[in-house]
């Protein structure tokens, strides 16, 4: 086949087709910009001096000082995993109207290496005209937003860019790995001119091997303290040990909450099913234990989101204990004030970071509920034409969203806030003895009295656990399964018209 | 007695008509078969005195009252609690064993669970089909598929059971010991069926026969007495 008409098949199709095109190329355009946004970041150069010379051109710390540039950049990286979810969720919209044109084109002659290549290209040029876009958005938006201020600073690092190579390596790499996780996705489907089959998968339900991941995960992440302990003085393995120690860690624990839905998922659907009394619960739990890898897969993005709020709230509770112990270490020593107010203002820039996550998240499950509903419509459509009333299958589509989530947004908090009191779980003052002058300036100022008015104020070690910040984890948590909530009202608007019995008539 | 009658019923799709006024009455315990070349409009037909379709003209009455002007949950409800709805394919709920599936108007209607399974073995019983309980459609051969989907349709005895193409998907001997059971099963109840099929040898097993041509009833007479427009019989 040539490539031009490869190209031509790839993007032909259905309105849905189109939707799933441009879903994909906007998740390619978000992606790209967080991308590039991460590599600006850590393009921005160190002014000579020591280590620790801020870059007095820009106005915020979190660009300005570089012990704080490489946790700017990872959370502008960890931004990128809701929208590659949501990439992820978008390529399954319309999957059967494409199967049906990829069997279509089977029955015209075309062979299974070739439709699987057209699916591959769909998704590699939608996600190369989004990451085109993005590096478009990236360009203008910088000459757009490089206003210096009186002073001469700048808001934004738009004064330096990535290297070539590191944007080549975005524009180009993130088409190329979703094209590549497409074609191994396609290595259980088998394109038939009949049709489209997939491997059935294991008929035994998830194990509870996610809870080894889990406590791996934990355990890595509370490794981190006693390491840092150990190896005080020798700075060098610090550097490389401790963020390895803690992307590993947080890495593992959040892939075992993910697959730990597919368990949640699976074991909800076998206990609803053995006790549930009405039909919505029933068909929800038959759903629930047939697919329990939906559960996985639809909420991964939001999950790693909540697991990473929930470490920034402990994070937050930290630097509220330690600013409250330097208070009053501080007055005990006749000092007011406590900790640099800098970072508590910091972690609301990570809560909008969070939110933001959890939006691009509740994108994903949008489309990953109106896909489940459009994908089972003409059996929607035949339980509405025998009488099921609509309700029921909404409260259905509900039970299914809902039964699991409570669960693994319970857990991704849980774990988010171990993960967070593995590292920051308590606070400490190392204790001090200060002179504290009791008398006018004057008196103190004067070298001849002011031994004679100064005396010694000795501030003890203390060491203090942070509370848990419940409040703040009831917050996230609800916010979560808000968004649950709201996305499957979305999608439930789909439920009607995927009811209609046109859905009969097209056998 | 009179349980279902459609007056001067008219249905288009767009520009395109299906039924271009179609009147007909269905007795107690009848079961007649709606025939004709595709196109014809035999299945908006079931459809319209299901009451799953709204006429846009002529009305729709089951034992005398205007079903079409009911409204979506009402007809709904009538669907769930007098009739049966039969398809060729595609309505079994693939996630749902066999006896779920069965149990699952009984469900809708109120019943208890207990009660309801028990009766969904029974039905599965009759249709020969009782070791495939527990079983998921999706591990069961087409004809099995339809012995289940058909006792579900029955499970709640409903008074008229409409029957689209129901073994259309089926080879010629599944259908027909399909086809022999569900007329079994209907006589012992005094179920009506409306059975839409464009097979002749399917339509031999109504009370009734009912040709529709491009949206009209062409003609109407006893089994294997009528003939079918253009002698091909």
């Amino acid at each position: 086949m040539r490539a031009g008409t490869l190209v031509r098949l790839a993007l032909a199709g259905t309105r849905t087709d189109t939707a799933r095109v441009v879903l994909t190329a906007l998740s390619a355009l978000l992606a790209t910009l967080a991308g590039l946004a991460a590599l600006t970041v850590l393009a921005i150069e160190k002014p000579p001096g020591d280590a620790w010379a801020e870059s007095e051109q820009y106005r915020n710390a979190l660009l300005r000082e570089p012990g704080l540039r490489g946790g700017t950049a990872f959370a502008l990286l960890m931004l990128t995993i809701p929208v590659l979810a949501l990439a992820g969720q978008c390529a399954r919209l319309g999957a059967p109207a494409r199967d049906r044109r990829l069997a279509a084109l089977r029955l015209a002659g075309a062979t299974p290496g070739q439709v699987t290549r057209l699916a591959v290209l769909e998704t590699g040029v939608a996600a190369l005209l989004g990451t085109l876009a993005g590096l478009g958005v990236y360009l203008g938006g910088r000459e757009l937003l490089h206003r210096p201020d009186a002073q001469g600073q700048l808001a934004l690092p738009t004064d330096v860019l990535p290297s070539t190579g590191a944007v080549a390596a975005v524009v180009l790499g993130l088409p190329v790995v979703a094209a590549l996780a497409t074609g191994v996705l396609l290595r259980t489907v088998t394109t038939s001119p009949l049709g489209v089959s997939r491997r059935a998968g294991r008929e035994r339900g998830p194990r509870p091997w996610a809870g080894v991941l889990i406590a791996g995960g934990l355990l890595t992440v509370a490794a981190i303290r006693p390491v840092l302990s150990r190896l005080n003085d020798d700075n060098d393995v610090l550097l490389r040990l401790v963020p390895l120690l803690l992307l590993v860690g947080g890495l593992t624990a959040m892939i075992g909450v993910v697959i730990g839905t597919g368990w949640i998922s699976y074991t909800c659907g076998r206990l609803m099913r053995r006790y549930a009394r009405r039909p919505p619960a029933l068909l929800a739990a038959g759903r629930l234990m047939a697919d329990p890898w939906a559960g996985s897969r639809t909420f991964a993005a939001l999950l790693a989101a909540v697991i990473f709020g929930a470490g920034a709230a402990v994070l937050r509770a930290y630097f509220a204990a330690q600013d409250a112990l330097d208070r009053e270490q501080n007055q005990l020593a006749g000092a007011a004030g406590g900790s640099d107010p800098f970072y508590l203002s910091t972690m609301d820039l990570v809560d909008v970071a969070v939110a933001v996550a959890v939006l691009i998240a509740s994108g994903g499950l949008i489309v990953a509920v109106v896909e489940g509903i459009v994908a089972r419509r003409r059996a929607y459509a035949a339980l509405v034409a025998t009488g099921v009333p609509r309700a029921t299958l909404s409260r259905s589509v509900a039970w299914q969203a809902l039964t699991p989530a409570v669960p693994a947004i319970l857990l991704a908090l849980t774990v988010g806030t171990l993960l967070g009191r593995g590292l920051f779980g308590r606070v400490a003052s190392s204790g001090s003895s200060v002179g504290v002058c009791e008398a006018s300036a004057a008196l103190c100022d004067d070298p001849a009295t002011s031994a004679q008015y100064t005396r010694v104020v000795e501030t003890p070690p203390v060491e203090r656990v942070p509370d848990v910040p419940l409040e703040h984890l009831a917050w996230l948590g609800a916010g979560a399964t808000a968004a649950v909530l709201v996305t499957v009202g979305v999608g439930l608007l789909f439920l009607h018209s995927s009811t209609a019995l046109d859905e009969l008539r097209a056998a | 007695m009179t349980q279902l009658q459609a007056r001067g019923v008219v249905r288009a799709y767009g520009p395109t008509p299906a039924l271009r006024g179609v009147t007909l009455d269905v007795a107690e315990g009848e079961i007649v078969a709606v025939t004709g070349p595709s196109g014809c409009g035999k299945s908006t037909l079931l459809h319209c005195l299901a009451g799953i379709l709204r006429p846009d003209v002529g009305e729709v009455t089951w034992r005398g009252h205007r079903i079409d002007t009911w409204s979506e949950a009402a007809r709904s409800r009538l669907r769930r609690t007098e009739f049966g709805v039969l398809f060729q394919f595609g309505q079994l709920v693939a996630e749902l064993t066999a006896a779920e599936n069965v149990s699952l108007p009984l469900l809708l209607a109120g019943t208890g669970r207990r009660e309801a399974r028990t009766a969904a073995l029974t039905w599965l019983e009759r249709f020969g089909v009782a070791d495939l309980a527990d079983v998921r459609p999706g591990e069961m051969s087409g004809g099995q598929q339809q012995r289940c989907a058909t006792a579900r349709a029955l499970v709640t005895e409903p008074r008229v059971l409409f029957a689209d193409e129901p073994t259309g998907a089926l080879d010629t001997l599944t259908g027909e010991q399909v086809l022999t059971q569900l007329v079994r099963l209907a006589r012992e109840q005094h179920t009506s069926v409306v059975l839409v099929t464009h097979e002749p040898r399917i339509a031999a097993y109504a009370d009734r026969e009912i040709v529709l041509r491009d949206g009209l009833v062409d003609h109407t007479g006893l089994g294997l007495d009528v003939p079918l427009a253009g002698g091909a019989r």
